[in-house]
């Protein structure tokens, strides 16, 4: 497997989990964090959990690698440059949807939620098309 | 729908460069391993400069490691008129 490959997988398992439960629990439950201090307490227990989980992986897989520098060829930047266009697009919505259009409809936590939603979907978006794009390499990609 | 195709010779003068490996090959050209093992199965056409290389460590010519197979969408010899 690619090391490109090899992180984009980890970053999906580390990032999505602690982010699906915190969106699931923002949905469902919207009255269950009530002050500012529980809902940032909230924010900090999954990206903590999405960074321990990450540099753990990270450092497992430099072990595995033995200390070989993460060298990309052009096939693997073709696959980055073709994923991160994409993923470009989503967050410039998300963006758009965040300051153009919600400003002027909620407020506050909902905002703020909604940015890191976008955020957090286009890294997604990104990484996922990195994975796929090592199983349907477009012949030319360059 | 035309179904082009680009095929190559890499694996065999690999075998024939006393089984070369992948990962000497990438290391030669400047590509990874997993790279090379995409370009030998057709997954993936690399860049022309790359090719070129490639051709370069066999001591081939282009056209002796790599061939297009035009489909239906055009013919390999037609130069087009002025």
């Amino acid at each position: 497997m690619s090391p490109l490959e090899k992180r984009a997988w980890l970053t999906l398992w580390s990032q999505c989990p602690p982010y699906l439960v915190y969106f699931l629990i923002q949905a469902a439950w919207p009255d269950w964090l009530t002050t500012f201090q529980q809902r940032i307490a909230c924010l900090a227990v999954v990206a903590g959990v999405h960074a321990i989980a990450y540099v753990t992986g990270l450092l497992w897989m430099k072990r595995q690698e033995q200390g070989e520098p993460l060298l990309l060829d052009e096939r693997d930047r073709a696959i980055d440059g073709c994923a991160t266009r994409t993923a470009y697009f989503v967050m410039l919505t998300g963006m758009i949807v965040v300051g153009v259009v919600m400003p002027f409809s909620d407020s506050g936590w909902k905002i703020t939620n909604t940015a890191l939603l976008a955020i957090v979907l286009a890294e997604t978006v990104r990484y996922a098309l990195i994975v796929a794009g090592y199983r349907r390499t477009p012949r030319l990609a360059h | 729908m035309p179904t082009e195709s680009l095929s190559n010779e890499v694996r065999l003068l690999r075998f024939l460069a006393q089984d070369m490996t992948q990962a000497e090959l990438g290391r030669r050209v400047g590509l990874t391993r997993q790279t090379i093992a995409a370009i030998e199965q057709g997954r993936y056409s690399p860049s022309l400069e790359v090719a070129f290389r490639i051709a370069d460590v066999f001591g081939k010519r282009l056209d002796e490691v790599f061939h297009w197979n035009p489909g239906d969408g055009g013919d390999a010899s037609a130069v087009p008129t002025p």
